[in-house]
């Protein structure tokens, strides 16, 4: 790694109407190295991005690349400079071949047409070179898992070699946990090859793994710059972003088992996993651990009647209980804030109140008509309990942040009796502030004497808000934490299956 | 100066463009009796727009609405001509029929997973095949002594208004109260938009559907009983020439909604205006042939224009 300069951001402000998105921003990227950018959600991370890719047209400041002053800023002039962008969504077509992808809309010709051959061979060659992979440049994109897709999304904005910079938006947001360290391989052989990569991510994790220096930006200002970077610095990183101490991010537990509630008995679906059984108490918050694939998300997703199930019985309170679709679940009292918000959460072009109130519309209706000016009220006084921002009911929901959209969700369910709450990956994509008022929520559920499970990829969280996690691995539970005694890395260790786990108490 | 006009305002504007030229053209347009024509006209589409309403507002398409409207005709003819039945008995029965079809489109995309538009397809198929077996070829089934009460679904009047337009109307009433204000609609327009998510609220989509699908073809076998009353006879397939105009309307009134979606007063202008377009060319003489296609490029010019006003309302929001 080089210290010389590939590009830099300074003092870059870009306004919005009402809004300063950046302020005096700078960013200063060295060749061959990884930088990373982290932020709360508005901190400007995204209007960098479009600022660097020639999209939004900075107030005031300057883009240098290589020592020179980018002007103009179009996006076809930062082409030209050597920038590329690896952007979050795939946009690839599924029924493409591999070689295809790669040289769309820069496709190699012959006298005789298009030149197939070379084009495959090509994208072949930079695989193994550049990124060290090896896929056949052949195979169709519907083929392919999500990690090798990324890759090839990668190859195509590389595969004309004049690339100096890339920029990489949330490169591992589509992928499984063990497809990460793929991609992020090919990221750090990328660097070493005298690229030089800002990495754009939520996940401090992969920040801490794969960066050299990382810029902090809050508000639209630079606030930090980190010149090293370890597997310590995510505290740091988190205080520098949110500019205040997150030590007590997790709320502080407390022996609240209140007898029994949410019983579960030789669950099995026939495929994903079989004979679970496991049994929450009121006041508690179970936590199912487990790797993609484990069979967790099938789990959950059979609990709430979505799945059906082969065998297995249910009791709540004592009382048995039949579950063979999610509406009967919910006259039950089970409930579910599901992992994927914007598709099996919310309506989004429904408004928070409609939303709100979507599974208690009959108590705010007169023979069938709806009361809209109640549902009004109800949803208002979820927004204070819950503080939800913009605090306006008519808010459609798409336009809210994670999570604040998290939010409106819970609140649906707030309004509803509902005695067990099932949160399947609560956190992803809500920045580091709102997880720990959602973490808040969280307790104050089970405080109340809720049965609540919470279903996560991410170990911190559930060591950190979880009293008893049960470790799923191929369809089944391997046993079962306290998380007193539990550290985070012992946790890690058990999911991915490994170390024996200690005090691993036997649920079969 | 139009062109913000048109962006704004758009399909208001257009709506008053040809009205203005119609009745410029010729002022027989504009007379009370030829207003109160294209209403009564329009009476049969509305109401089976308002079943396709209600089944694109579940996500779905209902090609068959012709067919239940075809077997209300049906079962209402041959109640009367071959068991005697009178005028309401014959009523019911023409709404049983109509809601046969409804049963048999839910189960094929309830229990079989057919999407909507390839189960309705197949109704439609097979239901013009039945029709053509039962009346050997496709022959109509006159009934001349047919009770008055009857005719007057057609031909009567209530204070004045005709009896068709009037049941129109209730059943606009009906639809706008039920899908647009009472809860049944809220979670029908929640399943329209995003099926997977209302499932997790806790609706039960299923029976929604199912419930959806039989209102709307017992409401087109009204539409059913009007067609028979008025010509006294069963025709068979002549519901086939409501399908189109009234996707056609239903989707001029979704263009028309804030938020794109299908909506019972969006549905009524789309059809009064279909009716106004087939009027007024009518009334201008022009040749029958190139009817459909003004209405055709009328139709595209009003939903494109309707899209560019959803554009510029959007950008006025954000």
């Amino acid at each position: 790694m080089s210290l010389q300069c590939a590009f830099s951001l300074q003092g870059v402000t870009k306004e919005f109407p009402g809004v300063r998105a950046l302020d005096n921003a700078s960013l200063d990227v060295r060749i061959g190295e990884v930088h990373g950018l982290v932020g709360e959600n508005g901190a400007g991370k995204s209007t960098v991005v479009k600022v660097l890719a020639g999209v939004y047209q900075p107030d005031a400041g300057l883009v240098k690349i290589g020592g020179e002053t980018l002007s103009p800023l179009t996006p076809d002039s930062v082409h030209a400079a050597g920038i590329r962008f690896v952007h979050q969504e795939l946009h690839l077509i599924p029924h493409f071949t591999v070689a295809e992808s790669v040289f769309l809309g820069q496709e190699r010709s012959h006298r005789l047409g298009l030149d197939n051959k070379a084009m495959r061979e090509n994208t072949k060659a930079f695989l193994q070179s550049m990124l060290g992979v090896d896929i056949p440049s052949n195979r169709l994109i519907r083929d392919l898992t999500t990690a090798e897709r990324k890759l090839v999304q990668i190859a195509r904005a590389l595969i004309d070699e004049v690339a100096k910079v890339v920029v990489f938006d949330e490169p591992t947001a589509p992928l499984a946990s063990d497809e990460i360290e793929t991609v992020m391989s090919a990221i750090r052989r990328l660097a070493e090859q005298d690229i030089a990569i800002l990495y754009v991510s939520h996940y401090l994790s992969e920040i801490t793994d794969i960066c050299d220096r990382v810029t902090v930006f809050r508000q639209g200002k630079t606030v930090k710059v980190f010149d090293t970077i370890t597997e310590h610095s995510g505290r740091d990183l988190v205080y520098a972003m949110v500019g205040r101490n997150i030590a007590d991010m997790f709320p502080a537990k407390g022996d609240r088992a209140k007898g029994p509630g949410l019983e579960v008995t030789g669950l099995s679906d026939g495929s994903a996993f079989a004979d679970i059984s496991l049994s929450v108490e009121k006041g508690e918050i179970f936590g199912i651990a487990g790797l993609i694939g484990s069979g967790r998300e099938e789990l959950i997703d059979t609990i709430y009647g979505l799945r059906k199930a082969q065998t297995g019985t249910f009791q709540l309170e004592g009382e048995p209980l039949i579950i063979k679709s999610a509406a009967q679940a919910v006259d039950a009292g089970i409930v579910l804030v599901p992992r994927d918000r914007r598709h099996d959460g919310l309506v989004l072009s429904m408004t928070m109140a409609e939303n709100v109130t979507l599974a208690t519309l009959d108590q705010n209706a007169s023979f069938g008509l709806e009361n809209r000016r109640l549902a009004r009220e109800r949803t208002e006084a979820q927004i204070t309990a819950l503080d939800i921002r913009p605090p306006n009911p008519d808010t459609v929901t798409r336009l809210l942040s994670g999570g604040n959209q998290q939010k409106v969700i819970l609140a649906r369910w707030m309004v509803t009796s509902a005695r067990v709450f099932i949160f399947d990956d609560p956190t992803i994509g809500v920045d580091v502030g709102a997880k720990s008022e959602i973490y808040q929520l969280i307790n104050d559920l089970a405080a109340s004497g809720a049965c609540v499970i919470v279903s996560s990829s991410d170990p911190v969280e559930l060591q950190g808000i979880c009293d008893r996690i049960a470790i799923m691995m191929r369809g089944e539970i391997i046993g079962e934490l306290q998380t007193e005694e539990l550290s985070v890395d012992e946790l890690v260790s058990a999911i991915t299956g490994a170390k024996y786990i200690k005090n691993l108490t036997d649920v079969n | 100066m139009i062109w913000i006009l048109l962006q704004r305002f758009g399909f208001l504007v257009v709506f008053a463009a040809f009205f203005c030229l119609f009745a410029a053209w010729n002022p027989v347009f504009l007379q009370g009796g030829n207003l109160l024509n294209v209403i009564e006209g329009s009476a049969v589409l509305m109401i089976i727009a308002l079943g396709m309403t209600l089944i694109v507002a579940t996500g779905g398409i209902d090609l068959s609405v012709g067919i239940a409207l075809d077997f209300g005709a049906a079962f209402a003819v041959v109640a009367m001509k071959s068991y005697g039945m009178d005028w309401f008995g014959a009523a019911c029965a023409g709404l049983i029929g109509g809601s046969i079809i409804g049963l048999f489109n839910a189960s094929l995309v309830i229990g079989l997973r057919v999407s909507p538009f390839l189960a309705t397809l197949s109704t439609f198929f097979i239901g013009s095949s039945v029709q053509r077996i039962f009346t050997n070829g496709g022959g109509p089934i006159s009934h001349r002594r047919m009770p008055e009460e009857f005719r007057n679904l057609a031909i009567g009047d209530v204070y004045g208004v005709p009896t068709e337009a009037v049941i129109a109307i209730v059943l606009v009433v009906l639809y706008f109260l039920i899908l647009e204000r009472s809860i049944w609609g809220r979670r029908i327009h929640a399943m329209g938009m995003q099926r997977s998510a209302a499932i997790i609220a806790g609706i039960r989509v299923n029976r929604i559907l199912l419930l959806c699908f039989i209102a709307a073809s017992v409401t087109c076998a009204v539409g059913g009983l009007i067609a028979a009353a008025n010509i006294r006879m069963f025709t068979p397939l002549s519901g086939f020439s409501y399908l189109l105009d009234a996707i056609a309307a239903v989707f001029i009134g979704a263009a028309l909604h804030p938020r794109g979606r299908p909506n019972v007063l969006g549905t009524l202008a789309g059809v009064l205006f279909l009716g106004m377009v087939a009027n007024g060319l009518n009334l201008m003489g022009l040749n029958f042939n190139i009817k459909d296609a003004l209405q055709g490029i009328i139709l595209v010019s009003a939903l494109a224009l309707a899209v560019a006003q959803q554009r510029a309302r959007n950008r006025l929001v954000s």
